[in-house]
């Protein structure tokens, strides 16, 4: 569904992102880690043709986002890392335009924007300016706004930060059912808890380069055979993503 | 100092960033400095060799300076204070930072005067420099001027933070700015206006003088000897040797004023920051109610398009409806419209002079030009900002199965169809004060269209290649680097247009008022000019069009 093909981008001499080259299966959640720079919101930013890549190409069901950007974007939903919407919009007028841009009639943009409100608990907001909502508020509206027109991919920058607890639930259910729809869902996180309970797959990315690439089970063998052995208290075969995100890591950089 | 380094350090960094655009904005700065210095010392020259009652119109200006200046600071330095003191995003990091209250006022109030007093400065200094030179004034008057200066800035600042602070108690943050710049827009609408009504040509005239003379000391009021305004003035005038007085005093009064009022405002400050800061935070949450009207209409007039300019229309006219920065510039809009038709229905034509009739001629060769370079000054405002409003809700767009080309288009209709529209009603009116012959103004016409295209083209152009994506006020972005460079671009273009256009249009308006007719040349050469012209803007369109799409492309997200 997703296809990374030597996938590249330097700026000048710093390479940002460096040969991707592997591929997200339909209907699965796949999730992409790495620490704070390596790599992961210049790799979705290409991806949603945002950015041009150095070298290589994203394929989204089979269309190149540089050849065919627009097929590419209509089968896409994008939640970016910072959410900033039109301020002066009521929240039922962006959806209406976002919908709008991505082909819904008026009143069938209308309808599934009420109804993304509803789900996203914001309809008592409907029609209030989005100047006046908290960062949360904007957040869900942003990906109320990238559900409008029922993506078969979902590309999700960090898409925890800045939920509260129970939009951060909210959001893991919602994930889930979307993925169980069959809706491919590529998401870069920190929240190691939501990679484990949510993905599939998951890549971990550091300094630009593919470093892990697999299950979560594959990852933890994978970390097991690279360290010593199980650290004090932490059996190696059921250690937490966060050890084994941090134990990959460590081996990279020896 | 500390508190300042982030902004000193920001000025450093954008003029290590962009070293060029620094360097041509400073030799602008400092072309229209030495202008302005040329044209005060001419002008402050003329009125001293008016017998003796030119010192005292010369007096009476430099008052009038003082007080023009001070209003204008006034409003700055409001609208700068909501922003520095009450809106800025760094004021979180400096109230969770072990600051006192004092040094944050202490710093911000700097920032504010700074901000606000600039231009001030920089429109201002040619002016006293220009009363040094005309009066002969020894170095004391230039050091005196320095002096008075400082105290002179710190008042309007310290009342703007007052005035400021006090309505940001009574008023969330976002509704006292809209009301300001509403505010703002009115009053420079009016001094447009009424400088305008003063006539400023009658000047050329001895006679009106008698009018100027009337206006100043209809003036005396505002000389009121409890003004700061009358203390800065009256320092200076007895330095320039103008006449007696006592600058000490003055000054003295001009400087414990000045302190009162920062001691004050820093007093006031101190005491409700928080509770202000706190109320500034809040938007306005309106009490329940349904969809907005506006959405309504506008989905009603926008049904007739096709659906993405459709789209952006609804979309760009509601922010725009919605934020005050936008659509308070309609205010000063107007004001210009109304002194340029106003300024054809006082010209002297009807007086059956052979001067009158030259006039005439001038003024309708001109009029094409003319009304081009309006509504440039008006595409500058509303055309060039569109991008920049875009903001970092650009990844909207961008992210959507939207070709990149169609939001140019969109763009470009949204602003082409109204500006279009007005120049042509502009053009209409003027030359029919001017008795033009409906064939001309037909020609003209039919120049407004490629040209008015082109400028639109040329805004959305310039509007990509200098973003501003860092403000969300239209007023701002259409003073930058950018905005200046787009309307000396236009200008060329509409100068080179009018150039290529003037002889056969003087042809035209000789043909009518004494038919005679063309020789094949002749013919020859209007088909030559008007040719050149339209493949001028043809160029200018095109190759802006292309810069811009290029531009949108690469602008950061």
């Amino acid at each position: 569904m997703i296809r990374f093909a030597g996938l590249r981008k330097t700026y000048g001499p710093l390479v940002a992102v460096d040969d991707l080259d592997f591929e997200v299966e339909p209907g699965r959640v796949f999730g992409f880690l790495g620490r704070n720079g390596a790599g992961k919101t210049t790799t979705i930013r290409m991806m949603m043709g945002l950015l041009e890549p150095t070298a290589g190409t994203v394929t989204l069901d089979g269309h190149d986002i540089a050849r065919e950007p627009e097929a590419a974007k209509a089968i896409t939903g994008y939640l970016p890392d910072r959410p900033n919407l039109y301020d002066k919009l009521t929240s039922l007028e962006y959806l209406r335009f976002v919908g709008g841009l991505y082909g819904l009639g008026t009143h069938d943009a209308k309808a599934r924007g009420l109804s993304l409100l509803e789900e996203f608990r914001l309809a008592d907001r409907a029609h209030e300016l989005i100047e006046t909502f908290s960062h949360g508020m904007k957040q869900r509206l942003a990906l109320a706004g990238a559900l409008i027109h029922q993506p078969r991919v979902l590309v999700l920058d960090e898409p925890i930060v800045g939920l509260d607890p129970q939009g951060a639930v909210e959001l893991r259910r919602l994930l889930g059912r979307l993925a169980e729809a069959g809706v491919t869902i590529f998401m870069s996180t920190h929240s190691l808890p939501v990679a484990e309970e949510l993905c599939h797959r998951i890549a971990i990315i550091d300094r630009g380069a593919l470093v892990a690439l697999g299950t979560l089970a594959e990852l933890r063998a994978r970390a097991a055979g690279s360290t010593a052995g199980p650290r004090d208290g932490e059996p190696g075969v059921a250690a937490s993503l966060e050890r084994v995100f941090l134990d990959i890591l460590e081996a990279d950089a020896a | 100092m500390t508190l300042l380094a982030p902004r000193l350090l920001a000025a450093r960094n954008a003029y290590r960033g962009h070293p060029r655009r620094m360097w041509v904005l400073g030799v602008l700065a400092g072309l229209f400095w030495v202008g302005s210095l040329v044209l005060f010392v001419k002008v402050l020259g003329y009125f001293q060799t008016i017998g003796e009652f030119g010192p005292l119109l010369t007096q009476r200006l430099l008052l009038l300076i003082f007080v023009s200046f001070f209003a204008v600071l006034l409003i700055s330095n409001t609208v700068t204070a909501l922003t520095t003191f009450y809106l800025a995003d760094d004021v979180n990091v400096l109230l969770a930072a072990p600051v006192s209250r004092r040094r944050l006022h202490r710093a911000r109030f700097v920032e504010t005067l700074v901000a606000s007093s600039w231009m001030v400065l920089l429109f201002g200094l040619p002016a006293f420099l220009a009363y040094g030179v005309v009066y002969e004034a020894g170095p004391v008057f230039y050091g005196a001027t320095v002096l008075v200066l400082l105290p002179y800035l710190v008042v309007p600042t310290a009342l703007g933070v007052l005035v400021t602070t006090g309505l940001v108690m009574v008023f969330p943050a976002r509704r006292t700015r809209d009301a300001m710049l509403v505010g703002v827009g009115l009053l420079v609408a009016a001094i447009v206006g009424v400088i305008r009504t003063l006539q400023p040509e009658q000047l050329a005239h001895p006679s009106g003088l008698a009018g100027l003379a009337g206006f100043l000391a209809g003036f005396e009021a505002t000389g009121s000897p409890y003004l700061p305004t009358t203390w800065a003035a009256e320092v200076l005038v007895p330095l320039l040797g103008g006449r007696d007085g006592d600058p000490l005093f003055h000054f003295a009064m001009l400087v414990s004023t000045a302190a009162m009022l920062y001691v004050v405002s820093a007093t006031v400050v101190e005491r409700v920051f928080l509770t202000a800061w706190s109320r500034a935070q809040t938007g306005r949450v309106r009490d329940g109610g349904g969809e907005r009207p506006l959405s309504r209409w506008l989905e009603r007039l926008a049904r007739p398009l096709p659906r993405i300019p459709a789209l952006l229309f609804q979309k760009d006219l509601t922010v725009f409806l919605r934020d005050a920065s936008q659509w308070s510039q309609l205010l000063l809009l107007f004001a210009l419209v109304g002194i340029y038709v106003y300024n054809f229905s006082v010209l002297p034509l009807e007086d059956g002079s052979p001067l009158g009739r030259a006039m005439r001629d001038i003024a309708t060769v001109l009029n094409l030009g003319l009304a081009a370079f309006v509504s440039t000054a008006i595409a500058v405002r509303f055309v060039y900002p569109m991008v920049s409003l875009e903001g970092r809700a650009w990844w909207i767009l961008r992210t959507a199965p939207v070709a990149l080309r169609r939001v140019w288009w969109s763009k470009f209709w949204i602003g082409y169809v109204p500006l279009v529209g007005f120049a042509a009603l502009l053009i209409a009116g003027t030359n029919g004060y001017l008795a033009v012959p409906p064939v001309l103004t037909a020609v003209f016409l039919a120049t407004l269209v490629p040209l008015m295209a082109a400028l639109v083209s040329l805004g959305l152009g310039f509007g990509a290649a200098y973003p501003r994506l860092d403000t969300q006020n239209a007023a701002q972005i259409a003073t930058g680097f950018g905005a200046i460079l787009y309307m000396v671009t236009s200008l060329t273009l509409i100068t080179l247009v009018m150039a290529l256009e003037a002889w056969p249009t003087w042809r035209l308006l000789r043909y009518y008022r004494a038919p005679e007719a063309f020789g094949t040349g002749e013919m020859a050469g209007f088909a030559a000019a008007y040719a050149a012209a339209f493949v001028a803007m043809v160029a200018a369109f095109v190759v802006a069009r292309r810069v811009g799409l290029r531009a949108l492309e690469r602008l950061p997200i």
